[in-house]
């Protein structure tokens, strides 16, 4: 099953281009990378596969051919969850905030349970009772991920989830990660850490003037010393 | 110097004796602020809604259009609803002037585009990452905005309190819609206002005192809501 497609879309902002016709494909169960520079578009793209942001042109296709934007984006919220870059954490308990992604499932029975499940998956027993909003940096994106992995969606679509983390927390978060895909969840990261990533995905796609080309095997991180080093002798 | 200290010794055993006439005054000003309140924060909260999360076109003219309302002076607000409500306006056959419901009509207009002005700001101001993280798990568009009312709760209860404090203290408007009818339209400013022309001043400081009493705990109420609504993260 192909849960979602995505094909040549525009996205403009004022004068600015910022998606020219950009394509991918996400199966379930597997991981892209995006990369690309800062302002590049990649934000803009996964709140596009959200469905929270509206192309300008491009179709969306979920299996069922193509279909337009108004049910594209229905299908889209229904299958799909993003994580901001900075996850948002409503004024409650880390707890609450776990309930909220369940709020519309009518078997009240198992909330608990499925609830203290994400906690301990997340690793976030210890500070269920905290308020969400004084957590740091690390601990709200662990809170984002266990929330939106208890709404069951089939596509993740994360923004760079290991923005501002420590060495420890990082690999918290790939290993979180790795479960996710391994259940079957399709994930799409945005990220400039490529070398974290490159255990869990499938996939390196750069976005580059406003479309997606493949990245190939070559190790990204060589080819970001040479960048430095290049810099440096430029700027020398 | 004596006579407004016997006039306040008056006053304050007026308050005290629980004076039926001072009481039901007092009791007339708080009913019709109330029930005006109450009919303008709906409408008002979903206007304000709008304003900060639709893009439509028009939408800057409205927004500028209610912060203008909300400079306008009371009595041209009474005296607009006046002409409405009159005998020869549009409204005339509805035989409303002189009545509560005219008050209330009156207030309605007072407080409604200071309810969305200080509404909009608030959801302005709010992180617009509540309502996309809401719709992101699931929520209906409603359950969202129940979602981003709830973050903001004290910009709102404090736009409340402020469209309270506006309508209660205000004498013009409830003067020609009411007509400072004893026992049915006589409010607290109107009575202040009256007793006060006659050189009752102990009825006037009585009431003065329950405003200003009010006034402190509206602001302070203000000022904790408002202090409240800047924890951000
Ligand atoms: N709502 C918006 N209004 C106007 N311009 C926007 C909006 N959202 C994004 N942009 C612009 O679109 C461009 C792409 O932004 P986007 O956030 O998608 O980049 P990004 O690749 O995620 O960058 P970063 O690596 O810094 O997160 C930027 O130039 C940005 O200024
Ligand atoms: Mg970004």
């Amino acid at each position: 099953m192909q849960p979602l497609s995505l094909h040549d879309i525009h996205k403009t902002f004022g004068a600015r281009r910022v998606l020219q016709g950009a394509t991918l494909e996400l199966n379930t169960g597997t991981c892209c990378l995006l990369t690309g520079a800062n302002g590049a578009g990649k934000s803009t793209l996964l709140r596009i596969c959200a469905g929270l942001e509206k192309p300008e042109a491009g179709y969306v296709d979920l299996g069922a051919g193509r279909i337009r934007w108004k049910r594209a984006r229905r299908d889209l919220q229904r299958q799909s969850v993003y994580l901001h870059q900075q996850p948002y954490m409503f004024d409650s308990s880390v707890r609450q905030n776990l309930a909220y992604a369940l709020h519309r499932h009518t078997d009240k029975a198992t909330h608990q349970t499925r609830i203290d499940m994400a906690l301990d998956w997340a690793g976030l027993t210890p500070i269920a009772h905290t308020w969400a909003k004084q957590l740091s940096g690390g601990e709200r994106q662990r809170v984002a991920l266990a929330r939106a992995w208890l709404r069951s969606p089939n596509i993740m679509l994360l923004d760079e989830p290991t923005n501002n983390l420590d060495e420890e927390a990082k690999q918290r978060t790939l290993a979180l990660l790795m479960s996710l895909k391994a259940q079957g969840i399709g994930l799409l990261i945005a990220s400039h850490e490529n070398n974290y990533f490159h255990r869990l995905a499938d996939e390196t796609l750069e976005l580059a003037n406003g479309q997606l080309t493949p990245r190939t095997a070559t190790p990204h991180s060589i080819g970001n010393i040479v960048k430095l080093t290049s810099i440096r002798q430029a700027t020398l | 110097m004596e006579h407004l200290f016997s006039a306040t010794q008056t006053a304050l055993g007026l308050l005290v004796s629980g004076n039926a006439e001072l009481w039901a005054i007092i009791g007339i000003s708080f009913r019709v602020s109330t029930t005006a309140i109450l009919i303008a924060v709906l409408p008002a909260v979903l206007t304000a809604f709008v304003l900060s999360y639709a893009r439509f076109t028009g939408r800057r003219l409205l927004i500028s259009l209610f912060n203008t309302l909300l400079s306008i002076p009371a009595v041209v607000i009474g005296l607009s609803c006046y002409v409405l409500l009159s005998r020869q306006g549009p409204l005339g056959d509805l035989h409303l002037l002189f009545t509560q419901t005219a008050m209330v009509i009156g207030q309605v207009a007072l407080c409604f585009p200071m309810l969305v002005a200080m509404g909009h700001s608030t959801f302005q101001a709010a992180d617009k990452r509540a309502w996309e993280t809401a719709r992101t798990l699931g929520a209906s568009p409603l359950y969202a905005l129940l979602t981003v009312m709830h973050e903001v709760r004290f910009g709102l209860i404090a736009a409340l309190l402020a469209g309270f404090g506006r309508i209660i203290a205000e004498v013009g408007a409830s003067m020609m819609l009411g007509g400072n009818i004893l026992h049915y339209t006589r409010n607290i400013p109107t009575a202040i206002a009256l007793e006060t022309s006659k050189g009752e001043f102990a009825q006037g400081i009585a009431l003065g005192m329950v405003l200003l009493v009010m006034a402190f705990v509206l602001n302070s109420s203000l000022h904790y809501f408002q202090g409240k609504g800047q924890i951000v993260g």
